[in-house]
């Protein structure tokens, strides 16, 4: 029993990262990683303020959620959302003032930010603190890793450098396009499709996988 | 009816606890956030009159000519002895939404610097302006602020004419350009009603002595003849 729970706590964290990656699969969320991932340390606080946002959110929710009406859910959901991004918020620009500015307008735009409200939504509203939790990171990393590969390579490309460090030989010529929106388009449906190459692929090993067990479960009973 | 009421409450009392959790968290960052603040404000000070010792505000006796830009706050910046000049934060908007500035004018109305503080163009174009490794000219290694320095106030500031624009961002060359051009003029007015300076004596008109000013060089001839007015 305790094992199942674990081993379903981890397949909650992997949805996030993966199965359902919010950007990737669920495609929800989409405008504000194509706006700050023009380079890689923007990409990575974005990640960041988002992951602690929801953490605290659903943790927050899934507490709380036999207090909260159903009729009033959503305006409480708001709320508790805008309460954690404002202290976000306060946070960055008191200890963290460059990146704070250079995120401007979109960490307040975190409370709007759709994969919060439909994970409070779909899952902690209805669920325990601790699967919450592990919905919460395994969706906040899941998110924080595609905005840092679509910012490296936006960086890379676009701009020479990596988190603000010179990588690229100095011959080499930006190709601007990949730092302008339609290269943030570019760059993340080719992310999209490599990712459902591999879902695809992994599903296959676990068919194969599933077949296989019997036979050798049978061999096993032979001997 | 009932379930309205109890409905309103029970958000109420939400709304209630996050704002107190709100309050908390202000009240600790509030000093940090300002002190950030300060401590910004006083390096690019710094930066522009590396003399400065001391500011003092006159943001409310500062106006814009111009109704496009807006002073955000302007400073005047002392050294131990006298005063240097004047630092103009001032902004306007660019190509993609506003742009802040800060501008420093010497006592003999020319620039002594001028700093990109907030500018959210198309990075690799207009962003240019605020990239300390973009050179409008090349071979002198002069980023697009820093072609401000050193002119005059009285200048044209004409993009294309006595200022080198960034290539394909003659929309942010042209709004930033106009900013650091109102900002002087604004500068101008003040030194000038304070009686600071030796760029416009009250009795001459503005062109001949604005020929001779570049001719004085430096903040230090400024100062002997702020002195030797009084």
């Amino acid at each position: 029993m305790k094992r199942n729970e674990v081993k379903n706590l981890w397949k909650i964290f992997k949805a996030g990262l993966v199965y359902e990656n919010p950007l990737l699969v669920l495609m929800i969320g989409i405008c504000s990683s194509l706006a700050v991932t023009s380079n890689v340390s923007n990409g990575l606080g974005m990640g960041l303020a988002m992951t602690f946002v929801l953490l605290f959110s659903e943790i927050f929710i899934s507490a709380f959620r036999k207090l909260i009406p159903n009729g009033a859910r959503l305006p409480i959901f708001i709320i508790i959302i805008a309460a954690f991004t404002t202290i976000v918020d306060l946070v960055m620009k008191a200890y963290f003032p460059a990146l704070s500015k250079s995120m401007g307008v979109f960490i307040p735009l975190i409370v709007v930010n759709c994969i919060i409200m439909g994970r409070v939504e779909a899952f902690s509203s209805k669920q325990k603190v601790l699967p919450s939790i592990f919905d919460a990171l395994g969706m906040g990393l899941g998110y924080t890793w595609v905005l840092i590969v679509i910012s490296a390579v936006r960086e890379i490309l676009g701009n020479g450098t990596f988190a603000g460090i010179q990588v690229m030989p100095a011959s080499y010529t930006p190709i601007l396009f990949f730092i302008l929106p339609p290269g943030g388009f570019l760059v993340f449906g080719l992310l999209m499709s490599i990712n459902n190459g591999i879902k695809s692929a992994m599903k296959k090993r676990e068919a194969l996988a599933a077949k296989q067990l019997p036979d050798q479960r049978n061999a096993k009973e032979n001997a | 009816m009932k379930s309205t009421v109890k409905l309103g409450l029970i958000l109420a009392i939400f709304a209630a606890a996050a704002c107190a959790s709100l309050a908390v968290v202000y009240q600790i960052t509030a000093p940090a956030i300002a002190s950030q603040e300060q401590d910004s404000l006083n390096t690019s000070l710094k930066e522009l009159f590396p003399d400065a010792t001391a500011h003092e505000d006159i943001t409310a006796a500062v106006t814009s000519g111009d109704e496009t830009v807006k002073i955000v706050s302007a400073y005047l910046v002392k050294s131990d002895m006298a005063p240097l000049g004047v630092a103009i934060k001032a902004t306007g908007t660019s190509y993609k939404g506003p742009a802040t500035l800060l501008v420093g004018v010497r006592l003999d109305r020319s620039i002594t610097g001028v700093r990109v503080l907030d500018l959210s163009d198309t990075p690799g174009l207009g962003g240019n302006a605020s990239n300390a490794s973009y050179y409008v000219n090349k071979g002198n290694k002069v980023t697009f602020p820093g072609q401000f320095t050193g002119k005059y106030i009285t200048d044209k500031f004409e993009v294309k004419g006595d200022v080198i624009p960034i290539t394909a961002a003659t929309v942010t060359s042209k709004a930033l350009t106009k900013i650091v051009k109102v900002a002087g003029a604004s500068a101008g007015v003040w030194l000038e009603s304070m009686a600071l300076g030796n760029a416009t004596p009250s009795a001459t008109s503005g062109a001949s002595t604005q020929a001779t000013a570049p001719a004085t060089s430096g903040a230090a001839s400024a100062e002997t003849t702020s002195g030797a007015s009084k």
